[in-house]
């Protein structure tokens, strides 16, 4: 076990005086990975912004509740009752039928005149109700429908599902879009990585000789390659998260000065997407060791 | 100790080595000749286990070397000393360094290293030089480093490979010396050679080999 460790400290060791020995390789290495996982970064800072913003957006439903013509006072607060005890339901106004007709008259502007041909006013009056915060998966605008549908004197229930479904959209392509290009970034730092790693492999070919000379296991000679790798994919992330949350604190920072409040209340990534991003580093620069190495050594 | 069983090796149509049968017995010193070309590093490569034979089989302390791959064969290698015309030292470590290295890839505790390593030093007289770097070394010098790395885990087997072909006469002459020094204390030294000089008047056994095989 002690051995082991002695092993492993050997190898850590070997691994950081290559990379200050090759440090301008390692430096343009590092800045690359870093500038290729910023990009993804940002993607991804960007993506998950807009989904909250979406999401916060799509969290507050609005449906209108038209009503029976001739019903009574009584009947009314029946309705408004049956709406108010529906979970997150709040009443934003109840617009009578004078009033629906005259805001009719007042989207047609000079065409309101076309209205005044009717001989009685064929629009309901209305209950106009938000949904706020509401848990999209469970929410079910259908049912709500259904249920109020029911209530006597109430006519019909509308909400428009078709912008759900347009946000549904957006946040798919969203998904997909992240997928692709951070698919093809990853390949671009494994690529990356790969070469510097072959660099790193040729330039110490002599010594690598020698270890093996020496009877060095293959091993022995493999596991400061991988580290250098992984060290490399961590601190291009390290780098990345830390440019990315400079960039973001001086930008939230900037927009709260310029319009007096943010367009949206952007956040920083979540732990567990800095640690994702981390890990993606890491792994990427152990898989780009690995395939370098495979091309010197057999596994 | 080294037993090669018609031994051929090829590389493409160009044939390097041809059935060779030969058998060297422990804390026996040898010199293996010929002119070059004639297979002398071949021979040694392969029983290094650098190379596998194209044929034949390969038999060193009773481990064939053709049933052992990976990590058995370097564990294998640690007990074969190697020594090179060239030195092949490492250029950015000490000599200290270049000597523990041997020791270091065995996982050997880092107390037990220094000890070991000062005392090789001693014994080939580059103790006053274990912090200078091989280019602040004399030919000779850097030979005895060479040397040192390869006694360090106590071989059975020490090759060296032209390990004169750079020094001059008298530097030769002590490198000859700390080789017997080595044999008579029990390793088996094989020197692959082509230095008419460094034949004359030993009472050693000679393989000659020419166009790879032995005219012994």
């Amino acid at each position: 076990m002690i051995a082991k460790l002695r092993l492993w400290a050997t190898y850590f060791k070997a691994a950081l005086s290559s990379i200050l020995y090759n440090r301008l390789i390692y430096a343009i290495s590092v800045g690359t990975i870093a500038i290729s996982l910023l990009i993804f970064g940002a993607f991804v800072l960007l993506s998950v912004n807009v989904r909250n913003w979406i999401q916060g957006w799509g969290q507050t439903l609005n449906i209108s509740v038209y009503l029976k013509d001739g019903i009574d006072e009584g009947t009314r607060e029946k309705i408004r009752a049956a709406i108010n005890a529906l979970p997150g339901a709040e009443i934003r106004g109840f617009i009578s039928k004078e009033k629906a007709l005259q805001d009719m008259k007042g989207m047609l502007g000079s065409q309101a005149g076309l209205l005044d041909g009717l001989s009685r006013n064929p629009l309901p009056a209305s209950y106009e109700v938000s949904f706020r915060k509401v848990d999209r998966k469970k929410f079910e605008p259908k049912r709500i429908k259904e249920a109020l549908e029911k209530v006597a004197g109430v006519d019909e229930v509308q909400y428009s599902e078709q912008w759900l479904d347009r946000f549904e959209g957006l946040l798919y392509v969203l998904k997909v879009g992240g997928l692709a290009i951070g698919g093809l970034l990853c390949v671009a730092v494994l690529f990356i990585i790969t070469n510097t790693i072959k660099l790193a492999i040729y330039s110490r070919r002599n010594e690598i000789e020698i270890y093996k000379l020496v009877g060095a296991t293959d091993w022995y000679v493999k596991a400061p390659l991988l580290i250098e790798g992984a060290l490399q994919g961590a601190l291009g992330a390290l780098i990345a998260l830390g440019i990315l949350a400079a960039v973001h604190f001086a930008l939230s920072f900037r927009a709260i000065q310029v319009f007096g409040l943010p367009f949206m209340d952007f956040v920083f990534l979540s732990y567990s997407y800095a640690l994702g991003i981390l890990f993606l580093g890491l792994v990427l620069g152990l898989l780009g060791s690995f395939i370098a190495i495979g091309r010197f050594f057999k596994f | 100790m080294i037993q090669l069983f018609h031994v051929f090796k090829t590389f493409g149509p160009t044939v390097a080595l041809k059935d060779i049968d030969l058998r060297i017995r422990t804390g026996e010193f040898v010199f293996v000749t010929g002119p070059s070309g004639a297979g002398k590093t071949t021979l040694l490569r392969l029983i290094f286990g650098a190379e596998p034979p194209t044929e034949g089989q390969i038999v060193i302390n009773g481990i064939n070397l053709s049933r052992i791959s990976g990590t058995k064969l370097d564990l294998l290698r640690r007990k074969i000393g190697f020594v090179f015309q060239d030195f092949k030292l490492l250029s950015r470590r000490t000599v200290f360094q270049n000597v523990a290295l041997a020791l270091e890839v065995t996982g050997e505790k880092r107390s037990m290293v220094r000890k070991k390593t000062h005392q090789m030093l001693r014994a080939v007289g580059l103790a006053p030089k274990e912090e200078a770097y091989p280019i602040e070394l004399s030919g000779g010098e850097q030979q005895r480093v060479a040397i040192a790395r390869a006694m360090i885990n106590d071989p059975l087997i020490l090759l060296a490979d032209e390990p004169t072909g750079n020094l001059d006469p008298d530097i030769t002459r002590e490198i000859m010396i700390l080789f017997r020094s080595i044999n008579l204390r029990g390793t088996t030294v094989v020197i692959a050679t082509h230095s008419r000089e460094l034949l004359r008047n030993t009472d050693q056994r000679i393989v000659v080999l020419h166009r790879g095989k032995v005219l012994e």
